[in-house]
């Protein structure tokens, strides 16, 4: 359906969040102490650690899992991941950089037109809700490639799924359901 | 039959027997006739029987007596909206449902009473009586969000797809609850409710053409609406100077924050079409603009018309003012003459566009202020029509007139495989070094105790 038209849409990735452990028990207070940029919470249980070159957020936990976030693509957040355990490993813990997974995307995309979300969720009934008093957006659920979409009557809209590929995949599928839909942008 | 390894706390022998007596089982010592231990007279279980009594079936099953209380609070909830007999029995049934399920038959009282409201506003938009979450709420005088979590949850238990309920059907209901008619309110403030709903439709149908309504709250803008309507009905100087907080005072409502933005907004999109009123001399501005609502909205649709041919207008001209190239010196006018005679806007939109995208194409990439203007410092093309729609367009939400700055990505992304080697450099900028680690644990410890002296 991209083919049909004349510019292809844009699906900027804003959000990657990885995970992986350590495969080591990691002493929270030495990484407070001797580590720049690191938040320790001690009432959470875990230490914020904040990389500069992929700008990225890390939760370390003394089990030694790690979920990054931040990051703007899947091999970004493996840089940044690999960074994380390099620096603990400096630190002195003895670090097995291992089971890092991709957990969650979150992508923007705009459409060049504006939508009738009334029209839309009475379409794709029970698959879209939209409840206007909660929450502006109608959300859709695909549920094969478990991705998330919600549809905003501006025409923007926000994915969320597992990886990059299925982000990709959800909006095509969605992009002829939501062109039917379109309200001309004019008045 | 001696017990190995038992005393008798008494001699220290450990001579202890199984004597039962009376059919009690007991261990008693040999030597001195103390008993050790000894078990218990009736084998009841600790703390009642097995069965409790309500699972038993020695008494009918009575209905719960906080099922009861609940149908009685959806009457109750039913009778002061004032809805029909049809609803009141859809409500108490789906409350009698919803009970029984198992995520609402344990919560607290309060969710209950949530679950109660949410019965009662399912069964109205099902037999369609308008009325907003926000009204529910209100009466429950709970937080709209649990509200909200207690009636989607519902929803998806019950299986029950609800109409979407419109802001101008709700806006008669929700006018009702405004007391500004003459006996309540001292005159110069009174207001006949028929024309005052009648003007705030107006005013929310205007809202709604606007891009003012999509996405936002109900129960603000129709307050706002309300507001305006009644300064427009007789807007004496008095009526004009009168702020929202007292509106509400004499009108015995709850003022709602956002209304005040919703006010601004509406006054922008009324001056608007104010400017485009013939027979006005004066300038526009948001403050006089309440005069003349009522011929606004009189003739709303020969303004709405007349303003955004005027605004197309403007942009034509910018964009050949700023445009170099003869070429589109040539077509612009005969373009210029088409949208004063067309009525139909969209077409006139999309041939500003083409003009636009032949400027850019023909342009020799020096600065053009024409695709400045439109892409506002993005240099991706096919950005240009997401953001560029706000200002080209006469209304557009302000989500989109102001959109957020999106951070530049950068171009050695394109590089990043993911398993790059990481030099010792880069790590060692993470970390301290052993002199400034005992520093910062010394300024902590420092810290820690002026703040432990202090308190």
């Amino acid at each position: 359906m991209d083919s049909s038209n004349d510019e292809a849409l844009d699906i900027i990735i804003t959000n990657v969040v990885a995970t992986f452990r350590t495969r080591c028990h990691l002493n929270l207070r030495t990484i407070a102490l001797e580590g720049i940029n690191v938040i320790y919470k001690p009432d959470m249980g875990k230490v914020l650690m904040k990389l500069r070159k992929p700008k990225i957020t890390a939760s370390i936990w003394s089990s030694g899992k790690i979920i990054c976030t931040g990051a703007t693509s899947e091999d970004d957040a493996k840089v940044g991941a690999r960074r994380l355990a390099r620096t603990l490993q400096k630190l002195g813990f003895k670090v097995r950089f291992s089971a890092f997974k991709v957990v969650n995307v979150l992508a923007v995309c705009s459409m060049p037109f504006a939508i009738r979300l009334i029209d839309f969720t009475k379409k794709n009934r029970p698959i879209a809700s939209y409840e206007p008093e909660l929450h502006p957006a109608a959300t859709y659920r695909i549920k094969h490639i478990k991705a998330t979409i919600q549809v905003f009557s501006t025409g923007s809209i926000t994915v969320t799924g597992p990886n990059v590929q299925n982000v990709a995949s959800a909006v095509e599928q969605v992009y002829p359901l939501l062109f039917e839909c379109q309200k001309p942008r004019c008045k | 039959m001696p017990r190995p390894a038992l005393s008798c706390p008494g001699c220290g022998s450990s001579n202890i027997v199984d004597d039962a007596l009376y059919a009690q089982a007991q261990l008693v010592c040999v030597d001195c006739g103390s008993v050790v231990s000894e078990g218990a007279l009736v084998d009841d279980p600790v703390g009642g029987s097995a069965v409790s009594y309500s699972w038993s079936t020695a008494v009918d099953k009575k209905p719960c007596a906080n099922l009861i209380k609940g149908l009685q609070r959806v009457k109750a909830l039913c009778r002061s909206l004032r809805v029909h007999g049809e609803i009141e029995n859809l409500s108490q049934t789906n409350y009698r449902q919803a009970y029984q399920h198992e995520s609402f038959i344990k919560v607290s009282l309060q969710k209950k009473e949530v679950l109660a409201g949410c019965c009662v506003l399912v069964s109205c938009r099902l037999l369609n009586w308008p009325i907003t979450m926000g009204t529910i709420s209100c009466l429950l005088d709970a937080d709209p969000m649990v509200v909200g979590a207690v009636y989607q949850e519902m929803v998806k238990i019950l299986n029950i797809t609800a109409p979407i309920v419109n802001v101008t059907d709700v806006m008669e209901a929700h006018s009702q609850e405004y007391k500004i008619c003459s006996p309540q309110v001292p005159e110069e403030f009174a207001a006949n409710s028929k024309d005052l709903t009648k003007r705030a439709v107006a005013l929310v149908e205007l809202a709604a053409d606007s891009w003012i309504i999509t996405g936002r709250r109900p129960v603000p803008i129709m307050m706002a609406a309300i507001y305006l309507a009644w300064q427009s009905l007789q807007p004496t100087k008095h009526r004009l100077k009168f702020s929202l907080d007292k509106f509400c005072q004499i009108a015995k409502v709850n003022k709602h924050k956002a209304a005040l933005k919703r006010i601004t907004e509406i006054k922008e999109v009324l001056c608007k079409l104010g400017r485009e009123i013939p027979w006005v001399r004066e300038a526009v501005t948001p403050d006089n603009v309440v005069r003349q609502v009522e011929d606004i909205l009189q003739h709303r649709y020969a303004l709405l018309r007349r303003a955004l041919r005027t605004h197309e207008e403007a942009l034509l001209e910018e964009c050949q003012a700023s445009c170099e190239d003869s070429p589109t010196d040539d077509t612009a006018p005969s373009e210029i003459s088409e949208p004063v005679a067309q009525t139909k806007n969209s077409s006139s939109a999309e041939q500003c566009e083409p003009n636009a995208e032949r400027a850019k194409r023909s342009g020799d990439g020096d600065a053009d202020p024409c695709t400045a203007l439109e892409l506002h410092g993005d240099t991706q093309e096919s950005q240009v029509p997401a953001t560029n729609w706000g200002k080209r367009m006469l209304f557009a939400p302000p989500c989109v007139i102001h959109p957020k700055k999106r951070r530049m990505e950068q171009p050695e992304l394109k590089d990043v495989t993911g398993d790059e080697e990481i030099s010792d450099s880069e790590i060692d900028s993470y970390i301290r070094t052993p002199q400034e680690a005992r520093d910062f644990a010394l300024v902590q410890k420092m810290l820690s105790a002026s703040e432990s002296e202090k308190s």
